[in-house]
């Protein structure tokens, strides 16, 4: 009887082992993950404003059918990524995506930023040189420092009323994004 | 050959628990990265910069464009208060006070995401949009059955879940004891 529970017990301990290798090991085996969809609207330095979620279709990134989501793709290797421009007055927020799908950085326009995206996004050298006063910034810049090159920054707006939309999303595509020049 | 059975046992019995707790801890989740104001449910570390293992998972399967920390939280219901799995064909009844937030929506969804809202309609519903009591207290109707008041009008059979997404809010980082509060969902007349 007790050698039976003690292979039981060994069963569960081999469990919990399997468990654990299975979390962790999900996130390197998925194929389909947060970034490959990122990577298939082919948002290269420029503000590209998601279509509208249909009703009766699927939503495989989740979208809020109430927002206007605007998204663009980065790389800081190629220099330091600024995103500016002014938004209507009203509810916009933003996020800073990496390769591993997690959110990095965000910010809502609460923050006292208003109306006014005026960002810039640096890479750990970048920082150090914008330490030392070798890269030239405008003052007033929000800084953002990045462990990680390659980004997706996700702007979502929130228009108030559903006729607003056009004009919202035509203010978010005009929001400038990429490296200065 | 009492050695080969009780080695079988014990494949079978890891594999059940190591792929089941797996299993569990990513759809469920609520004893590991998911919180839970019932019937409604939150994994508040998905917009963190360093989710934890268990969040991380649920992230990779969802593949989705989550909320940064900062910016919002998103709420899952699939069961109504009583426990019973949300049915399109029932009528529900939403009741209470959501935590402080600049605004928020309401969707219904079904298992593979897509929008169930009537054709027509709103896809959601929008804090903006509601008619509350003197109170302050809100009062949502969601179902197919023609409702009074804030009504989200669905289509379609079998079940759904509610997604209630709150941005810009205060839920969970301690702003008070009384502010972590979820309407309450109770189901009215089936068809």
């Amino acid at each position: 009887m007790t050698r039976i529970l003690l292979w039981l017990i060994g069963g569960v301990l081999l469990g919990g082992i399997i468990h654990i290798v299975v979390i962790l090991a999900l996130p390197l085996l998925a194929e389909e993950t947060t970034w490959s969809r990122i990577e298939a609207i082919a948002a290269n330095t420029a503000m590209v404003v998601l279509p509208a979620v249909e009703p009766g279709a699927p939503n495989p990134l989740h979208l809020d059918p109430e927002l206007v989501y605007g998204l663009c793709q980065v790389d800081l290797a190629e220099g330091p990524v600024y995103l500016s421009g002014t938004l209507p007055d009203a509810f916009w927020s933003l996020a800073v995506f990496n390769e591993a799908g997690t959110v990095t950085y965000s910010t809502t326009n609460r923050d006292g930023i208003g109306q006014t995206v005026d960002l810039g996004i640096f890479n750990a050298a970048q920082t150090r040189l914008l330490a030392q006063q070798q890269l030239d910034i405008a003052e007033g810049l929000l800084v953002v420092e990045s462990d990680t090159d390659r980004l997706a920054i996700l702007v979502r707006l929130a228009p108030p009323h559903e006729t607003m939309r056009p004009r919202f999303a035509e203010r978010l595509a005009a929001i400038r994004c990429g490296p200065r020049g | 050959m009492r050695f080969v059975l009780l080695l079988l046992l014990t494949i079978v019995v890891a594999l059940a628990t190591g792929f089941g707790l797996s299993y569990y801890a990513l759809t469920d989740g609520r004893a590991v990265g998911a919180a839970e104001i019932s019937p409604w449910v939150s994994w508040p570390d998905l917009g963190s910069s360093a989710p934890n293992p268990y969040s991380r998972g649920h992230l990779t399967r969802e593949a989705a464009l989550q909320l940064g920390r900062s910016e919002g939280l998103q709420f899952t219901a699939t069961t109504d208060s009583a426990g019973e799995p949300l049915d399109l064909a029932c009528a529900y009844l939403l009741e209470g006070h959501v935590p402080v937030s600049t605004f928020w929506t309401l969707v219904a969804v079904n298992g593979a995401g897509v929008n169930l809202a009537a054709p027509g309609t709103d896809l959601a519903l929008r804090s903006s949009e509601v008619v509350r009591a003197n109170s302050g207290a809100m009062v949502l109707h969601v179902g197919k059955a023609l409702q009074p008041g804030n009504w989200l009008e669905l289509a379609g059979e079998g079940t759904f879940a509610l997604k209630l997404t709150l941005y810009d809010t205060t839920a969970f980082s301690g702003f008070g004891s009384d502010n972590d509060t979820m309407p309450s969902i109770t189901r009215g007349d089936c068809a």
